[in-house]
């Protein structure tokens, strides 16, 4: 009898483990949505092909086109959903409408360790009010070390030249910084062409916004938090635009204005001809964030304009504003980037394979290969350091040779390591060391040389301690949707109106009803965003 | 031929002036208007990075394809162009064909449902249901999504140039009509046979609108088809391009540095070189619809 | 019964295309109880409540939607007087060139601008317009003006750009179907004409004109049926903060608000308001015309 039971065992046990070993095999394809657009890749692309082999996944890619609220709210009216569904940065409109699954019960110690492990410690962040889990952040979960080479976010910007021009001085507060901008350009009104330097651009347009709206809260010494002011300490949060120690920025602004440093055609332009401004050279300096301008970056140097590229400043107020000494704090830790990525749909007919798959190209093996590549094809190994040849490295930026080498779509909406190996490689090849300053030009290493720094994050602060919250800006604002647009609003038309004044009662007579006019949605956006950083702290 | 002859002297006098006027005004509207295409064209073949710094004018500064090579090397694009002209060809058939003979009954005056029919076919291009209700129908309702035939199914008719049609077809002499009648011929028979190849010059017009609508349209391959790339469009791949173009600006979060990823390729560029892209295959088939429309037709014979 | 049977050609060539238009826009007009709903992306599944008129009094109860309706008026009225005048002023100094060469090279140059996207369009009309562009120079050469003008941030000016743009993009384009139409006039006319007298500017004011009339009257009661549509891209490309009070139209307004936060319950009572306003419209000028014997729509 027990010979039998033992018998039959086997077999249904065997029975089980084939029709599991089957249906692992069983090739198939899946859809998959980005919010973001991409080139499809090659029907041989080498990594998917790995892929294929590997897992038996064949992906069927859909790139955003047009825009991404229109598309995701007929594709979630019509509940047409891809088995892999990345929202881009409306995702939390597929978790509201109920089109993603919690991830976090296929997710165990067991099961699936790598995952596991990757969200083990913010796990408690991640989770929405009712405990559930539908995107594995895409990107900022870091491992071992944190590198940051240069600022990527947000600062005051000026052209090398410009600190050449004056000996290399330490720029650290704004009055020092438009000072340096106003003695250059007196000394200097035009550049080598005759074309007439602008003291300072501020790009109004769109959601790039942020670079008329945001600067007040670094000058404060905060890190990227949006719109918003909050206490370290006790969590307090503060809508910063209204506020008595936003006004000597603006009013500094519209003295720059007055003396005729600040274009009035800076509030009407649009993004083109911003970076077209940029990559002539004409500008002195603006705020923005790094990535904000790359393409003009990039004109300056193919033009070999090395001294009329920008270098980022991490400015705050002088004492004599009144607001104590302040100290810097611009760059921030590795936030990860909730809620965006991929979500498995309801209507995905093989949720476990979908987490199979994220949990193996989370192993190391499969890191390496969707980062850096095939060893030997794509890089190089040399005393235990990962490298890259010039071509090899330049490679990865032809987004020709990208769509036949790697798996770009799939990779940067699943699940990734950040950060350093256990063996000190980056994860990341541009973040690699030998690779940055190979490719740093002759100018910027004498530039920083005279400064004595190895790096242009050295003029920073180092990274702080990433808040409960993450950074404010990140928080969904979709409750309060039309008092966030009037908000935003009323910053778009009153700013500019007020660095445009032509006296000084003009200026606050515009301030003031600037401030009386944002009273109302201000203070629905600042108990929105108090309740929802509350909410976050006390997780 | 004395009555020719007698235009012509009058005509002598005074026949200096105005052509040279007229020559001079339209040579400066070219002027205005070809000014901004050749700039087009001169960007759309500048290098990337350099285009960014603006100022350029009918002439590139720094030559290069590069833009046209990132646009074509898609090995897409073969598919999506085949496409395109199969959804065109079949769109304007069938629309111009089934427009002017709903044209021709509604122009019959003695039609007795010429009134409610035209009033519900005008009353379309006025009433629009909107965005979500109609990708219901077509996609849950008709279920046409992720097929050939959503390009086709829903753009067989326009109202517009229904009318436009109807306007001309009044304008011919009634007796073409009468006539045929006369000698027996059913009403089909001589919408096909006598009106269809006299509304030439206005179906040319109809058709280049028919035509140049559905080569643009990229709308609806995203809404409808958006997961399915052997059905994507050349305006689609196009519209997709650009979009990646931009994107590699945008990336805040992709670590793979701004700096580093200096693409040859711009926007500026990129944008230039599909408005080239898909202007030239209208611009080829254009003359052949203009002989139509510019030459004018002799309809002398039939109306004397 | 009889005629029924007399006409079956016609309705064959008809009946089947009314069933169709029934089909593809009508039946979808059943989402307009949607106007009336609270629809957004978090209860389409469930279904949404009824709201009764709460969408509409939220449109109507805002400022910036009726500066939008006045705006989408203003810009379509100077849109379709400019844009009729320059086009029909092109056909007809079109249809006088005897040239057929140069008569083909303009009308194939001309109606080029039609085919630039619009965020192309933009880009040259704000470089020409800025501080320092083609315009300003001009202007303060001439000393008609000591300070370049502010084109792009002034709100005042706004309606007009956008007449210039549309203008001159469309020009071409549009006038091809008044240069199609003059193709059908009876070139003996003009030999009558010409025998009569008549010089070159009474043979366009009695023949040409003439020759164009319907064809301008329909078109005429059809566009003033879309007086509600002023456009979305130039609009929305061309605006910047500082001139929204002048630069929104209705659709740049449903965008913002209703399409891009998932507010389908308020886009669709937008697009209903407009439709009935269209309809409207539509049956005014048509019972003008009417009235004035000219040719009509429906």
């Amino acid at each position: 009898m027990r010979k039998l039971f033992a018998a039959l065992l086997a077999v249904v046990m065997l029975f089980s483990m084939v029709s599991i070993a089957v249906a692992e095999e069983e090739p198939i394809t899946v859809t998959v949505f980005r919010g973001d657009p991409g080139d499809q890749p090659t029907s041989d692309n080498k990594i998917y092909k790995l892929i294929e082999e590997e897992f038996g996944i064949k992906f069927e890619i859909e790139f955003l086109a047009g825009d991404l609220d229109e598309t995701l709210g007929t594709k979630l009216i019509g509940e047409d959903y891809p088995d892999l569904f990345d929202g881009g940065n409306s995702a939390e409109k597929l978790i509201n409408a109920g089109a993603l699954i919690d991830l976090l019960p296929y997710i165990t110690e067991e099961g699936t360790p790598n995952l596991y492990n990757h969200i083990k410690d913010i796990k408690d962040d991640l989770v929405d009010e009712e405990g559930k889990l539908y995107i594995i952040p895409n990107y900022g979960i870091n491992y071992n070390a944190q590198i940051q080479n240069y600022c990527n976010g947000p600062a005051f910007f000026i052209q090398k030249q410009v600190l050449a021009w004056d000996n290399y001085p330490q720029i650290k507060t704004l009055d020092q910084y438009f000072d340096l901008i106003e003695r250059f350009v007196a000394a200097n009104p035009t550049d080598k062409n005759g074309a007439a330097y602008e003291g300072f651009a501020i790009l109004c347009e769109g959601w790039r916004h942020f670079c008329l709206i945001n600067p007040v809260q670094h000058l404060m010494g905060q890190v990227n938090e949006g719109e918003v002011f909050i206490d370290r300490e006790t969590a307090a949060v503060e809508t910063f635009i209204n506020k008595d120690y936003a006004k000597p920025y603006y009013k500094k602004l519209n003295e720059m204005f007055n003396k005729g440093l600040i274009s009035r055609d800076t509030f009407v332009m649009n993004y083109d001809q911003y970076i077209a401004k940029l990559s002539s050279g004409t500008v002195v300096g603006m705020f923005d964030q790094t990535w904000d301008f790359g393409s003009a970056t990039a004109a300056l140097e193919t033009a070999n304009m090395y001294e009329n590229t920008f270098i980022a400043l991490p400015l705050v107020y002088d004492e004599h504003y009144g607001f104590g000494v302040i100290e810097e704090q611009y760059l921030n830790g590795a936030v990860p980037n909730k809620d965006r990525g991929f979500g498995i749909s309801v209507n995905c007919e093989y949720p476990e394979r979908m987490i199979n798959l994220f949990e193996n190209l989370l192993s190391d093996r499969w890191q390496i290969i969707l980062q850096w590549g095939i060893e030997g094809e794509d890089y190089y190994v040399e005393n235990g350091r990962m490298l890259m040849t010039e071509e090899q490295y330049k490679n990865r930026q032809d987004a020709t040779w990208k769509m036949a080498n790697m798996a770009t779509a799939i990779w940067e909406s699943a699940p990734k390591k950040q950060g350093t190996m256990d063996d000190g490689n980056a994860w990341d090849p541009a973040n690699q060391g030998e690779i940055y300053f190979n490719l740093m030009n002759e100018y910027d290493k004498q530039f920083l040389a005279a400064y004595n720094y190895q790096k242009p994050a050295d003029f920073f602060n180092a990274p702080c301690e990433i808040a409960p919250w993450g950074e404010a800006w990140q928080i969904d604002k979709s409750p309060i949707q039309d008092d966030y647009d009037d908000f935003l609003l009323i910053q778009d038309q009153w700013l500019p109106k007020i660095i445009m004044s032509a006296t000084e009662e003009e200026f606050n007579a515009n301030w003031d009803a600037f401030v009386a006019e944002i009273a109302p949605s201000a203070a629905v956006h600042d108990a929105h965003m108090q309740a929802e950083v509350l909410k976050l702290v006390n997780k | 031929m004395s009555v020719i002859e007698a235009i012509k002297r009058r005509m002598k006098k005074r026949d200096i002036v105005f052509p040279l006027v007229n020559g001079l005004i339209l040579c400066l509207m070219m002027f205005i208007t070809l000014y901004p295409v050749l700039n087009t064209v001169a960007i759309s073949f500048n290098d990337g990075t350099d285009a960014v710094r603006g100022g350029i004018g009918i002439w590139p500064r720094v030559f290069s394809t590069e833009a046209y090579r990132s646009l074509f090397t898609d090995e897409q694009i073969y598919n999506a162009f085949f496409i395109s002209v199969a959804r065109t060809v079949i769109t304007t058939v069938l629309n111009v064909v089934l427009t002017s003979m709903l044209a021709f009954s509604l122009s019959r005056k003695e039609y007795m449902l010429r009134k409610v029919i035209t009033l519900v076919m005008v009353l379309t291009m006025y009433v629009n249901a909107g965005l979500i209700p109609n990708y219901l129908l077509i996609s849950k309702t008709l279920k046409l999504s992720k097929t050939f035939w959503v390009y086709i199914i829903p753009t067989m008719f326009s109202c517009f140039n229904m009318i436009v049609i109807r306007t001309y077809i009044t304008g011919l002499p009634e007796a073409l009509v009468e006539s045929a009648r006369i000698d027996g011929a059913n009403d089909f028979r001589i919408f096909w046979q006598i009106i269809f190849p006299l509304c030439m010059p206005v179906l040319a017009t109809v058709a280049l609108f028919v035509a140049v609508g559905s080569w643009n349209q990229w709308f609806d391959t995203q809404l409808y088809n958006g997961s399915k790339k052997y059905l994507y469009t050349l305006q689609y791949l196009l519209k997709m391009k650009l979009a990646t173009s931009m994107q590699s600006m945008n990336a805040a979060n992709t670590s793979v540095d701004a700096l580093a990823n200096a693409t040859k390729s711009t926007p500026i560029t990129i944008r230039c070189a599909i408005t080239v892209v898909s202007a030239l295959p209208i611009l080829v088939v254009y003359p052949f619809l203009q002989r139509y429309f510019v030459t004018g037709m002799v309809l002398g014979g039939v109306k004397g | 019964m009889k005629t029924i049977w007399e006409q079956k050609w016609l309705m064959l060539m008809s009946v089947p295309m009314l069933l169709y238009v029934l089909l593809f826009n009508y039946y979808p007009m059943w989402g307009w109880r949607y106007a009336f709903q609270n629809l957004d992306l978090n209860n389409f599944k469930q279904g949404a409540d009824w709201v009764g008129l709460e969408n509409f009094q939220w449109l109507f109860g805002r400022d910036d939607f009726l500066m939008s309706i006045r705006n989408t008026l203003a810009m379509s009225v100077i849109n379709l007087v400019f844009g009729t005048l320059s086009s029909i002023l092109l056909a007809i100094l079109l249809n006088e060139v005897r040239t057929r060469a140069f008569k083909r090279t303009v009308q194939t140059v001309t109606y080029l601008p039609h085919f630039l996207s619009m965020v192309i369009v933009v880009g040259m009309a704000q470089n020409m317009f800025s501080s320092n562009g083609v315009v300003n120079s001009l202007l303060l050469s001439l000393g008609i003006v000591d300070q370049p003008v502010f084109w792009l941030g002034e709100g005042k000016y706004f309606w007009w750009l956008v007449g210039i743009i549309n203008v001159w993009k469309e020009v071409g384009w549009n006038s091809i179907i008044y240069i199609s139409t003059m193709t059908s006039i009876d070139p003996t006319l003009y030999e009558a004409a010409a025998i009569d007298g008549a010089g070159r500017f009474k043979r366009i004011l009695h023949v040409t004109l003439p020759g164009i009339k319907s064809t301008f009257v329909v078109l005429l009661i059809m566009n003033i049926g879309h007086l509600m549509e002023a456009g979305f891209e130039l609009q929305y490309l061309l605006g910047n903060p500082q001139v929204y009070d002048n630069s929104r139209t209705i659709d740049v307004f449903v965008m913002e608000y209703g399409v891009s936060n998932g507010k389908f319950g308020r886009a669709i009572a937008a697009g209903m308001f407009k439709s009935c306003v269209a309809i409207v419209l539509l049956f005014a000028a048509n019972f003008i015309a009417k009235k004035l014997d000219e040719d009509t729509l429906i």
